[in-house]
């Protein structure tokens, strides 16, 4: 599934990477943008976060006027009244007039590195606001967005990527170079489809999935484990043979009612006393047995 | 300078990476030895220095690195190291007195709102008076800043938004502009809170400032509990790509603080061990 979406999003969509600081997803967005780079698509990318060289390290540079750098890194709040690209500029009207300047025929797509530092400066519906008319808009064909889920609550996180058509959450491997990705698709038809797979980031900037990817629908239930006997292994013998479990089966319990004894017990043997009752004047003598409606 | 963490960093004095952020951590224990070493191990480099001592004294730094073997009060007369005393500075805001100029730079301690852009520009011009060049004064390497301690600010009213958007600026302008070097200590107490993501806190700086740095240094006390032999261990996490192609590369290390230094070994290796 990654090495498809490395292929492309389709139009309109908006991916998100979600990282943390114990495994980064910077290496995965550069190769996105590195395949992206490859496809020869437009790319506009809103640094925030690292400077335009160390994005730009090991991204194909061949064509370098397709990638156009918006450099948010060094005055993002504009405390140096350095003329660069600020935190409050991230409105529909600003980034649709960013990405139309430099104009080509197709519809650019548009990389954010990162969201965590919008986040961290506009309120979280105002952002979510802008992704969503930006995705709407024609603007841009696509956005790819990194976001760092340890940064923000949980709440926060989630709405973002309720917005997204794909998330891929990064987590660290088991080997060093490796990394695992959950991924969570969401097709036009509203169908969300779960995969996880590990990968490694090669110099070059190529995805390699290590292991085939398991499509997780619904929890695997283990299968019952195998009822043991508990009359094996004895020192002593505890089966029956049929004699005496049939014997057994006859056995009538001490204090269980059944039906012999209820009769024997409403209908008193030959002998034993008999109550002889004959109502007064003052006893209220109903014909009707109160206990009639008993099951006994 | 402790040579046992040079050679683990792979770095002497006349030879390190430029650019790097290195974000020092604790937790429930003391790292401020590892300020030490990088503040004679960058002076020793012949670097302009520029050091924010939020919580100690000039004179404690200057008697520690004493017995490293570096001169702090001959290397500010030469002009290589800026030293803003925090403890003292704070005095002239809190306390203001005529005749006596406020330091433009702790103006947070007034209104912890505002955040920090005022420390940045303290910053900013000592570091960037050293490309002038005017005569008399010597060439010096690049410019490192060393922060002693970064999470104080928390326990001064100052948001962690405004720490981590301070720290972005300083690496912004020391480690990419400057190509310099810059080294944070963040001090947590207590246990990981887990991801609560709560706005405030040490928790937050610390995964921000991870995000944001190349180097972390992370220092602990040993789970087993207290050794008298050895202090704790270091776990040292080299973030940025190396060239080799390695995603982050971690390495455990115990240690123990000596009178001039600290000695550095692998798990298990400590000589009361051995």
């Amino acid at each position: 599934m990654l090495s498809e979406l490395l292929q492309g999003t389709d139009t309109g969509g908006f991916l998100v990477i979600q990282d943390s600081s114990s495994c980064t997803g910077r290496h995965l967005l550069k190769s996105f943008i590195n395949a992206a780079l490859n496809r020869e698509e437009n790319i506009h990318v809103l640094g925030f976060e690292v400077s335009e060289e160390e994005l730009g390290e090991g991204l194909n540079t061949s064509a370098p006027q397709r990638l156009h750098f918006h450099n948010a890194y060094s005055d993002p709040l504009g405390w140096t009244d350095h003329l660069t690209f600020t935190v409050h500029q991230f409105c529909l009207d600003e980034l649709t007039h960013l990405v139309k300047q430099t104009s080509q025929s197709k519809p650019a797509t548009l990389v954010i590195d990162s969201l965590s530092w919008i986040l961290r400066h506009q309120s979280p519906p105002a952002v979510c606001k802008t992704l969503q008319q930006l995705k709407r808009g024609g603007a841009v064909r696509a956005i790819i967005g990194l976001l760092h889920a340890d940064m923000h609550q949980k709440g926060t996180v989630g709405s973002v990527c309720h917005l997204a058509t794909s998330v891929i959450t990064v987590a660290p491997g088991m080997k060093g170079d490796e990394a695992v990705a959950k991924i969570t698709k969401r097709s036009k038809s509203g169908k969300v489809m779960q995969y996880e797979e590990i990968f490694s980031i090669k110099d070059d900037l190529t995805v390699i999935v290590q292991s085939k990817p398991s499509h997780l629908e619904h929890k695997q239930t283990d299968p019952e484990e195998q009822q043991m006997d508990p009359t094996a292994h004895l020192t002593f013998n505890l089966r029956l043979s049929d004699t005496e479990r049939k014997a057994k089966e006859k056995l009538a319990l001490p204090f269980v009612f059944s039906k012999e004894k209820k009769t024997a017990l409403l209908h008193s043997g030959q002998g034993s006393g008999r109550i002889l009752y004959e109502p007064d004047a003052n006893d209220d003598y109903d014909q009707e047995d109160p206990d009639d409606d008993l099951d006994v | 300078m402790f040579t046992e963490l040079n050679s683990i960093l792979n770095s002497t004095p006349d030879s390190f990476t430029k650019g790097e952020f290195i974000f020092v951590s604790d937790r429930q224990s003391d790292a401020s030895f590892l300020i030490h070493h990088f503040l004679s191990f960058y002076l020793r480099a012949r670097c302009k220095v520029c050091f924010l001592g939020l919580v100690q004294s000039f004179s404690h730094y200057c008697a520690i690195s004493q017995r490293l073997g570096v001169s702090l009060a001959q290397a500010k007369e030469k002009g290589q190291l800026i030293f803003l005393e925090g403890l003292k500075e704070s005095l002239s805001i809190l306390i203001p007195q005529e005749g006596h100029t406020e330091n433009q730079a702790m103006d947070f301690l007034r209104d912890p709102t505002v955040g920090l852009r005022s420390l940045y520009k303290f910053v900013q011009s000592s570091l960037n008076s050293s490309s002038s060049g005017e005569d008399g004064t010597e060439e010096w390497g690049p410019s490192v800043l060393l922060v002693d301690d970064i999470s104080v600010l928390l326990s001064l009213g100052v948001s962690a938004r405004a720490v981590l958007d301070f720290s972005h600026y300083c690496k912004a302008t020391v480690c990419s502009q400057l190509q310099g070097n810059m080294v944070m200590l963040v001090r947590c107490d207590g246990e990981d809170e887990g991801d609560d993501g709560d706005d405030e806190g040490s928790e937050l700086l610390l995964r921000g400032l991870t995000h944001q740095c190349s180097l972390t240094l992370h220092v602990q006390g040993l789970p087993t509990g207290y050794c008298r032999d050895i202090h704790g261990q270091v776990e040292v996490c080299w973030r940025r790509r190396q060239g080799d192609g390695q995603h982050t590369q971690k390495k455990l290390f115990q240690y123990k603080v000596h009178d001039k230094g600290a000695s550095f070994f692998a798990r298990g290796t400590s000589s009361a061990v051995l």
